[in-house]
């Protein structure tokens, strides 16, 4: 019902004109066709992609250009880590996806629904909550302890009651090992402990997505391991499905089932992370991890 | 039946006023050899007009000789439980308005004064009498002088005269009288600064008479302010609203309110609302425009907060799935509210100042009770008294100002107290006896910045990542 013939948008919308989103029986066949290889996740036949992203373009007051037009799908389960230069337009990408960015044009599916267009914010606030979010910067709630941040979304959100909030807070606390912060507030924690923090709060919501924006770039180094080590035990033990932009690249290596360059606002290359790292098909791939290796 | 019982009552009453018109001839044949013109005394009270009991005062006494009498003596019953300096007491006696060549000798015995004249005293003569140093009875009430004289055909009772009135003489009075009669004081007055600007008697005077206009002053602000933040929070929300008139509404009101002066606004809504027959009590319609100012100022205090909240907190929030008026309530006004406190008050302290503006328009406040006590007694302590007043107030809030400022600096670096850890059992995890700081309230995050820092945490490693 949220396939849209066409989705249009944006003063540039002739120019930018894209083919209408694909079917979803005939877009999880292609996908499977082109993904097999390129992933060490294994789906079923049957299975769909969780999010779909179709020839998705974005653009900031109509003339930077940041994603020309990105082509990506994610499989239930599955771990992309997202690599590039800065300026390539991973994190857009990856906002685009819980709407915080409206996207130009083009299209974004999550569990086959059309999430570009003039969707409610009803809509949008009950999307939101499938998808769970973990920023650069934290953005812990100041005012709330540890327990609190984690709390809030259950309370208000799902309306659960303050004890089964409360429970399912501490035990997300203890799993990223901050139980006895429970109490603390985000300015008495370190950057390290808030982003774990940061986790658990997005993992308490039980989102079937979730999405990390550079998780440790604001990190000191030495605080970097404790939260990789938490993302890696969710991705797995958690199974959780996960787009993370990132510039681990240890990281993307050892967890990730693919990893996908970005450059230029177009998906460069994606693949297994051995062959992408120790294969680079593409010159600007091989030029990137020569430089940062 | 009823109208000749209306007419039966005029006659009657009729018949009342003649007979009192009678009476009031027949009473004068009666006349006293001597008559008592008058008893009064001299206002002791500072800066007011009252006759104080166990102060000092004058005693003036003024009586006429009648038609044929010579008066040789008159004595003064002075009330009991007051006391006197007879020794000082000036008799004078006037014919018409000269000085007439009679001497009086005054003797004094037990609470009588009796004034003896050299020569009779004869017909029309002016006696006064004025009693230095008189104390009246310290309950204060009113007091009656009576007395006797004597004439040729022998002593006589005096006519009493009208009661003087007293006021009690309080620990107030007391104090003020032992002020009085101190030499340091006075040295202190005799400075034409100190005396003019911080005359100590003057100053506890004023104390006690301006309580009554500074709990006006706080009452007002007081009872505004909650209405003041409340009409601030709406047109702070108005005015980042996205839809644009409702913006323009709050931009009008906001500058229109802050761009006239209070003064002016006071005196169109004191003036203007009268004339549109519209009656409201003074101090309410002081607490109405209090209000209505505070909260032009206050909207662009919390508006000015609101957007200064990182624009991450609105996206974790939404990422969350909130809704925006989830975000708002739960996110952003609990960090507004801790953020703008030392502006607002800042604000409160202006607020509670600027009701002095509505003196001039007479509503009994702090200002205007200084003003009236200092045009009475002409001297400028009792604004001293009132400035003092507002400092008793005003001081104590800058100085919680600082303090919450340098708090919040603080724990924004992430110092300040820390909670206990916890111990990593099975049973904290199901515990929940530590209830601060899960529910994000407002009252809370008004009150996180005054609570008291506990001291079992210093040098705990809060910041050190356990690995």
């Amino acid at each position: 019902m949220f396939n849209k013939a066409n989705a249009l948008r944006g003063s540039g919308a002739e120019a930018h004109r894209v083919p209408p989103a694909l079917d979803a029986t005939e877009a999880a066949l292609q996908a499977h066709e082109r993904d097999k290889i390129l992933t060490k996740h294994h789906f079923a036949p049957e299975e769909h992609p969780c999010v779909r992203i179709e020839h998705l373009m974005k653009t900031f007051d109509g003339e930077t250009q940041v994603l020309t037009d990105v082509n990506l799908t994610v499989w239930p389960g599955e771990v992309v880590c997202v690599l590039g230069p800065s300026g390539s337009g991973k994190s857009t990408m990856l906002r685009c996806i819980n709407l915080l960015e409206t996207p130009t044009a083009g299209h974004i599916l999550i569990e086959d629904h059309e999430i570009t267009g003039h969707l409610p914010t009803k809509e949008v606030n009950k999307l939101r909550q499938n998808l769970g979010m973990v920023f650069q910067s934290f953005n812990l709630f100041p005012h709330l302890t540890a327990k609190g941040n984690v709390m809030i979304g259950q309370t208000k959100v799902l309306k659960k009651s303050k004890e089964e909030a409360e429970a399912e807070a501490l035990k997300q606390l203890e799993a990223v090992g901050l139980l006895d912060r429970a109490d603390f507030k985000p300015a008495q924690l370190s950057g390290g402990q808030q982003q774990r923090v940061a986790i658990a709060r997005a993992v308490a919501m039980h989102p079937d997505i979730l999405l990390f924006d550079e998780p440790t770039s604001a990190l000191d180094p030495e605080l970097v391991r404790g939260v990789l080590d938490v993302m890696r035990d969710l991705a797995e033990n958690g199974g959780m499905t996960m787009i993370v932009v990132t510039h681990e690249m240890g990281f993307a290596r050892e967890v990730a089932d693919r990893v996908v360059f970005m450059e230029g606002g177009v998906v460069v290359e994606q693949g297994k992370p051995d062959d992408v790292f120790d294969r680079p098909q593409n010159e600007r791939t091989a030029q990137f991890l020569g430089s940062i290796g | 039946m009823g109208q000749t019982w209306r007419y039966r009552g005029k006659r009657f009453a009729i018949a009342l006023c003649a007979l009192a018109c009678a009476l009031a001839i027949l009473v004068p044949t009666t006349a006293f050899g001597l008559t008592t013109n008058k008893a009064t005394a001299r206002p002791n009270e500072d800066g007011g007009s009252s006759v104080i009991g166990g102060l000092p005062t004058r005693l003036t006494w003024e009586g006429t000789v009648g038609t044929g009498e010579k008066v040789t003596s008159v004595t003064l019953m002075l009330p009991e439980g007051g006391s006197f300096d007879g020794s000082t007491t000036k008799v004078t006696v006037l014919e018409g308005l000269s000085r007439a060549k009679l001497d009086g000798e005054v003797k004094v015995e037990g609470t009588s004064l009796i004034v003896a004249f050299s020569e009779p005293a004869t017909e029309g003569l002016l006696l006064r009498l004025e009693v230095e140093n008189m104390h009246f009875p310290p309950d204060g009430g009113d007091v009656a002088i009576k007395g006797s004289y004597v004439n040729q055909s022998g002593e006589q009772e005096l006519e009493e005269s009208k009661p003087i009135k007293t006021i009690a003489n309080t620990p107030l009075q007391a104090l003020l009288a032992s002020l009085d009669a101190n030499p340091v004081v006075e040295a202190w007055n005799s400075s034409p600064f100190l005396g003019m600007f911080f005359k100590p008697q003057l100053l506890v005077t004023a104390f006690a008479t301006l309580i009554p206009g500074w709990l006006l002053c706080l009452a007002i602000v007081c009872i505004a302010y909650p209405f003041a933040i409340i009409l601030g929070l709406i047109f702070a929300l108005m005015k980042i609203s996205r839809r644009r008139l409702i913006r323009a509404i709050a931009i009008v009101y906001v500058n229109v309110l802050r761009g006239t002066p209070l003064f002016l606004q006071i005196y169109i809504m004191f003036f203007g609302l009268p004339m549109m027959n519209i009656n409201i009590d003074n101090n309410v319609l002081g607490v109405i425009v209090i209000a209505i100012n505070a909260s032009a100022y206050l909207a662009e205090i919390f508006r000015a907060g609101i957007e200064s909240i990182p624009p991450g907190q609105y996206e974790a929030a939404s990422s969350l799935g909130m809704s925006h008026m989830m975000t708002m309530v739960n996110i952003i006004l609990p960090q507004t509210i801790r953020r703008v406190i030392p502006t607002v008050t800042s604000d409160f302290i202006t607020s509670y100042k600027d009701t002095s503006l509505l003196s001039s328009v007479g509503v009994m406040e702090l200002m205007m009770f200084a003003k009236n006590l200092t045009s009475v007694s002409g001297n400028m302590t009792p604004y001293v008294a009132a400035a003092i007043f507002y400092l008793i107030v005003t001081l104590p809030l800058i100085k919680g100002v600082t303090i919450i400022e340098k708090r919040m600096a603080r724990s924004e670096r992430g110092g300040g107290p820390r909670p206990k850890v916890k111990a990593k059992s099975a049973d904290a995890a199901a515990g929940g006896q530590d209830e601060m700081g899960t529910e994000p309230s407002l009252i809370e995050a008004l009150s996180a910045p005054f609570r008291p820092a506990s001291t079992d945490i210093a040098g705990m490693g809060g910041v050190a990542d356990v690995q």
